[in-house]
């Protein structure tokens, strides 16, 4: 873990020494071992701050959005996750692709806080590492060595893409891709589909209810990426702001509508909701419904393409006129 | 606060019948910005539009829902009475009561409820609704007419007669089509190709016609007044302009081919025109079967050439040209008879289409104009005519009436029994239909005075017997088996629409039925026009229909389409789509849904903290916008609007209905 940071230190302070790039983003250790938010390295002294450990979980690629637009040419490292971002943001022509150096960095997966404290409930852990495939948690003072596999995100467990599909410079070797995780990809949307309208819709009502509206799904997902997102309007107001079952319901089915055939699973939404509702359930159905109208389609894996709903053929499913 | 004035129309006993009409109007007068509603027996009516009129003026009214029929029938006529009494006529908004409500309900009460829903939802909108503005945009006055059959012809002549340029575009090298292989016509037995013939020569001889043949549509854009159409010129490898039509080279080439005009029952050469009367009469080089574009030797046709016609090196020409409008006259083909293996159609030569039939009466047809039977050659003295062979059969053929076959099958009937004397036809029908001047009484004749036989039934088997053929039916009427021997089997084939149909479709931006007949405007009054202004219909692309039937609506649309060429110019639609800058992220999926390449790039500057930076945005063309919509549902941050349909009038109709 120390020589995947320090690799990566080395390649962004030449990239930063050499002006190949004017910033690059990364990640740091922020006050809490469970925290490792997106760095913004802007020169070479602070390169240092990077890190690469079993939490850095965070997708950065958002950040290439305005915010860092007053640079020329930005760096950054991307999991196999964040990197279908990256032609995310280029299909949608939010991101111009001369401006950024891609460096790679192949993600074996990260690791579930939760899963980590629940494991040591009321204990109190300081530090958590990894070596090899174990993770080395320092509770109440000692180190406790357990299997990483154990503790990884769901989300990993079912990543297809562990390395990143693109890429300028492959930062470390490539890692091979979980075995299983094509069959795992849809089952918890075939469950779902097995229940009855009426306890599937009680489900999801229970689920929505927690929503607080706090956008952070929203936020975190490189898919949204409108300069004015309609939520945020206020003629027309497509969402109520009192806290109502029906719009929350209306700001969900939206959301996911918008990124239908755009989603590339990164799962960020789901992992970031403070309320714990399972949004790449919903993203995940609509996935699996345009693949059976339209044919498989992968977001994210070619930039030049157009997804699915964006796509405009004469012999689309139409739904309507055919008898 | 908008002045709105509500209409609620009566339309006879339409609306009445179903709607509380007082209760409505009750409910209307407390509806948001209404100050006034009242009702009248026929809106549209003189009487009626006057009553809006004299509202307007009395009761100071901005704006008017008028709860009435669909918008499709007389939102024009509303739009004109608003602004006779000089409001915008964009401020007129029509709440569908009858076909939304009163016809597809039968309880009063329910009824009336979902009316005033509906004119609470019009009321909404109206107050939100804009003055809209149209513009005066000039017509290309030319037309072109899809098809060279009699239907294109027809028109083409028609259209050309009113003194506009019409061009006649034809896929094959001949123009003629379907009508130039039928024999005789019922119900007057006038052969086909003496009364079609004259106007095809007439159609090449005629100064304000073009002939483009061998030649397909490749792309449609544009708008009505404006269309831009690009042809695609096939490769004739010969020279029209040095080709006298000599035929020299067809009768050298050595490369025989089964012929498409005489449906396989003979055979043409390589290089070839379909047939002996074709307009142009200069052949084309059938690419795929000749021996110089196969095998790389020969090129006979081309040291025959008196005249140096022939070039191997043509490729496809791609002509733009600009039309004002359209008549699309396409034909049909006729149904595959794959899924009928129980009549032992092309297991055995005696079982024929109807169509080769025709070719076998027909003077120049592979027999020239003896009737003999494919097998021996000898003429037929029992011939068993089945009809509805895919026709009106929802199991494995169409489930309409291709409408033709029984008339077409009395006349080969008669023609049988003068051709061959004392021969004997048997038709087996479902039912035989005649509506039409004189259909019947030919039939008539065809079973009193030519021996021809009719027996209600479905066949259910054909089978050959030594050389003859044996088919198997029950007479419904009697319920005896029946099993005659006959010399023949003619199948009385149903009419498909072309099969590429669809494309043709999608390039013009027109509708098919389920057949994939293209659909009319409105199926008794505007049943020429498509639903795109400016594209028209003729024969039986539109649906089943026999001669004369073609040829009075080829003749209807070359009508509409000289009313609209002599049009000054064309008022545009101003409900278009219109992109706000600020919220366009100028992720473009708007220019990729638009069916019309409307929405293209724009630059735009804009002010960045002390910077000017550029980005770009969607922009709308407002020529080629049609007001489709399918822009707006793409736009995810809602930055692009349908003006007349914007989110926030439709957003105020959803909440009307839902709060």
């Amino acid at each position: 873990m120390k020589e995947c940071s320090e690799k990566m230190r080395k390649v962004a302070s030449d990239a930063l020494q050499k002006q190949e790039v004017t910033a690059v983003l990364g990640w740091r250790k922020k006050d809490f071992w469970w925290q490792s938010p997106v760095a913004f390295i802007e020169s070479v002294d602070d390169v240092d701050q990077l890190v690469w450990d079993p939490f850095t979980v965070f997708n950065p690629v958002k950040y290439l959005l305005e915010d860092y637009d007053c640079h020329d040419k930005v760096g950054i490292f991307v999991k196999g996750c964040d990197s279908r971002g990256i032609n995310r943001l280029i299909q949608d022509k939010r991101l111009d692709r001369d401006r950024v150096v891609v460096y790679g960095v192949p993600c074996e997966g990260k690791a579930d806080a939760d899963k980590i404290r629940a494991s040591f409930a009321s204990k109190k852990i300081k530090k958590v590492t990894i070596d090899g495939d174990s993770l080395i948690i320092d509770v109440d003072g000692k180190e406790e060595r357990v299997a990483a596999e154990e503790y990884l995100l769901d989300k990993c467990l079912t990543c297809r893409y562990p390395n990143p599909v693109v890429s300028d410079k492959l930062i470390w070797e490539e890692v091979p891709v979980r075995k299983g995780v094509n069959e795992a990809r849809f089952a918890r949307i075939d469950n779902m589909e097995k229940k009855e309208l009426e306890e599937r819709f009680s489900y999801w009502s229970r689920q929505m209810d927690r929503c607080i509206r706090c956008f952070a799904c929203r936020n975190t997902c490189p898919a949204c990426n409108c300069r004015v997102c309609i939520f945020d309007q206020a003629e027309p107001r497509w969402l109520g702001k009192a806290n109502d079952m029906g719009d929350t319901l209306n700001y969900h089915i939206i959301r996911a509508f918008h990124v239908a055939g755009r989603c590339f699973e990164c799962g960020e939404c789901e992992r970031i909701c403070p309320a714990g509702i399972p949004l790449q359930e919903l993203n995940r159905k609509l996935i699996k419904d345009l693949d059976e109208f339209f044919g498989e389609y992968e977001a994210g894996l070619d930039p030049e393409d157009n997804p699915p709903l964006g796509t405009y053929r004469g012999e689309d499913p139409a739904g309507f006129d055919e008898s | 606060m908008k002045r709105i004035g509500v209409f609620i129309c009566w339309c006879g006993s339409n609306i009445a019948a179903t709607v509380d009409i007082d209760k409505t109007i009750a409910a209307a007068k407390q509806m948001p910005g209404v100050v006034f509603a009242d009702h009248n027996k026929y809106t549209c009516s003189e009487l009626g539009q006057d009553m809006v009129k004299n509202a307007i003026k009395e009761h100071q009214l901005d704006r008017v829902v008028i709860g009435a029929c669909s918008p499709r029938m007389h939102e024009n006529t509303f739009r004109k009475t608003v602004e006779a009494a000089g409001l915008n006529p964009y401020y007129m908004e029509i709440a569908n009561i009858r076909e939304q409500c009163s016809w597809v309900h039968k309880d009063k009460e329910t009824a009336t409820g979902k009316a005033i829903s509906l004119v609470r939802t019009a009321v909404a909108k109206a107050a939100r609704n804009e003055a809209l503005f149209s513009t005066e945009m000039p017509i290309e006055r030319r037309a072109l007419v899809i098809g060279g059959g009699i239907a294109g012809i027809q028109a083409a002549l028609d259209i050309a007669e009113t003194g506009f340029e019409v061009d006649l575009l034809e896929k094959e090298p001949s123009i003629g089509g379907r009508m130039a292989q039928l024999d005789k016509t019922f119900p007057t037995l006038d052969c086909s190709a003496c009364i079609l013939t004259p106007k095809m020569v007439d159609v090449a001889q005629h100064e304000k016609i073009r002939l483009i043949t061998y030649s397909e549509v490749e792309k449609v854009e544009g708008y009505v007044g404006n269309f831009t159409v690009t042809i695609r010129n096939k490769a004739r490898s010969v020279d029209m302009e040095k080709c006298t039509g000599c035929g020299d080279c067809m009768n050298k080439c050595p490369q025989k081919v089964s012929s498409e005009f005489e449906m396989g029952l003979a055979e043409r050469r390589a290089i070839y025109t379909p047939f002996p009367q074709a307009v142009p009469n200069k052949p084309a080089i059938d690419r795929a079967t000749c021996r110089w574009f196969t095998q790389e030797k020969c090129r006979v046709c081309e040291k025959i050439c008196p005249t140096g016609a022939i070039d191997y090196d043509q490729v496809d020409e791609f002509i733009t040209q600009r039309y004002g409008a359209i008549v699309v006259a396409t034909g049909f083909d006729t149904h595959k008879l794959d899924k009928y293996g129980e009549y032992a159609y092309g297991k055995h030569p005696d079982v024929i289409t109807s169509l080769e039939m025709e070719r076998l009466f027909n003077a120049s047809g592979p027999t020239g104009g003896k009737l003999l039977r494919p097998s021996n050659g000898k003429p037929p003295k029992n011939v068993a005519f089945i009809q509805c062979v895919g026709s009106r059969d929802k199991a494995k053929g169409n489930p309409y009436c291709a409408k033709i076959c029984c008339m077409y099958t009395a006349k080969h009937a008669i023609l049988l029994n003068e051709k061959v004397p004392g021969s004997k036809s048997f038709v087996f029908y479902i039912d035989v239909r005649t509506p039409g001047k004189d259909y019947e009484e030919f039939y008539n004749r065809a079973y009193e005075q030519h021996n021809a036989t009719y027996i209600k039934g479905n066949v259910s088997k054909v089978f050959p017997d030594g050389d003859q053929l044996v088919v198997r039916s029950v007479d419904a009427l009697s319920g005896a088996l029946v099993e005659l021997v006959v010399d023949m089997v003619v199948l009385a084939t149903s009419v498909d629409a072309r099969s590429d149909a669809k494309d043709l479709a999608q390039k013009l931006s027109i509708t098919t039925n389920a057949h994939k007949f293209f659909n009319e405007a409105h199926p008794k009054l505007r049943p020429v026009e498509t639903q795109t202004a400016g594209i028209f219909l003729a024969g039986v692309c539109q649906g089943p229909k026999d001669i004369p039937e073609t040829v009075a609506q080829a003749s209807a649309a070359a009508v509409k389409v000289a009313s609209l060429l002599s049009k000054e110019s064309l008022k545009s639609n101003p409900t278009i789509a219109e992109v706000d800058q600020k919220r366009c992220s100028g992720d473009m999926s708007c220019m990729a849904v638009c069916p019309y390449g409307a929405i293209s790039e724009k630059i735009i500057e804009e002010r960045r903290g002390r910077e000017t930076v550029t980005r770009k945005i969607a922009e709308v063309n407002t020529a080629l916008c049609q007001g489709c919509g399918a822009c707006t549902v793409a736009c995810r941050p809602g930055a692009i609007n349908l003006k007349g349909f914007t989110n926030e009038q439709i957003l105020a109709e959803v909440d009307a209905i839902c709060l």
